[in-house]
């Protein structure tokens, strides 16, 4: 339990650097890419930005308790393991929750596949760390 | 020119091809909305009186109305002037500096205005140019920076404030009258 709280935390330090300050420089820079946020689907008024920023931390937790169950089913150097690991949630969890986000709400699917590869991004750099942290 | 005598009360009413336009910036794009036609016939008063014209009459125009050019940021903006409890926005007219002389050429006017939005009302003083054409149709242009926070708004932020909306709004308002 100690090294699944351990590594989740490691991941959730280094995702939460790495995914809001990756999204702070895509807004900066390529500020077309998000012009479509500004829809009332989105929450605007403030009221769950810590939950927002507790999304690192969520993710990281639930795939090192992920991790720590079936890390014997990932096999090889630890690349190729945290390689494996970020696809084989993005094909469980990710793919089906973004099927039905597209099939449901009034979002493109350019906006679909960037949380996609967000997700499978952040899910691969937390199973690298898993496997060097926890392997 | 047509100076309007002192002592006359002076009515003029606001047609439909009135309008008004809203223009604010984000961190990444800006945005321009507009009401392109006002869909009521108000009547505004003017009377003389010692320090200036005292001016009556508002118009009130629906937030359903607003046309951003872009279906998302128009569902966005009504959301954010809470259209469904506060379906309207009115300007009340309270004074002018002076009676207007109208005249082909746009003559400048200051006048004060109350702007009722999301059910906070704010008084603002109007820079206005107005003038007259060859149809006699009475031109009063008006323009005023506002906040939404001064209308205890919250201006839009999303992602975690990633996208913010600035405070500030620059309103115009295109009034077309006729005298009567």
């Amino acid at each position: 339990m100690k090294k699944v709280l351990i590594s989740g935390l490691i991941a959730g330090c280094i995702l939460f650097v790495l995914s809001y300050g990756g999204l702070f420089l895509a807004i900066r820079f390529f500020p077309k890419w998000f012009t479509e946020y500004n829809n009332p689907l989105f929450n605007s008024d403030g009221s769950r930005d810590m939950l927002f920023y507790l999304h690192a931390f969520i993710i990281s937790f639930a795939l090192s308790w992920f991790w720590d169950r079936f890390k014997g089913l990932f096999k090889g150097q630890f690349l190729i393991r945290g390689l494996e690991f970020g696809f084989v949630y993005s094909v469980v969890a990710l793919l089906p929750v973004m099927w039905i986000s597209f099939s449901s709400l009034d979002v493109s699917i350019v906006m679909v596949l960037s949380w996609f590869g967000y997700g499978l991004m952040q899910a691969i750099i937390a199973g690298l760390v898993f496997a060097k942290v926890n392997p | 020119m047509l100076l309007l005598s002192p002592a006359e009360k002076t009515k003029w009413v606001v047609t439909e091809n009135s309008n008004l336009s809203v223009n604010g910036t984000t961190n990444i794009n800006k945005f321009s909305c507009e009401i392109p036609t006002y869909d009521q016939t108000d009547t505004l008063t003017m009377v003389k009186v010692d320090k200036g014209v005292v001016l009556t009459g508002n118009i009130g125009l629906k937030i359903e109305s607003f046309d951003c050019h872009n279906s998302i940021m128009t569902h966005d903006l009504r959301k954010t002037l809470k259209e469904k409890q506060f379906p309207r926005l009115y300007i009340r007219f309270l004074s002018l500096s002076k009676f207007p002389e109208l005249t082909a050429e746009p003559q400048p006017i200051t006048g004060w205005v109350n702007i009722e939005l999301a059910g906070t009302s704010k008084r603002f003083e109007i820079n206005y140019q107005v003038s007259i054409d060859a149809q006699k149709i009475i031109h009063l242009l008006g323009a005023q920076d506002i906040n939404f926070s001064d209308f205890n708004l919250i201006p839009p932020r999303k992602l975690g404030g990633m996208i913010k909306t600035n405070d500030r709004l620059s309103v115009a308002f295109h009034l077309k009258m006729k005298a009567i």
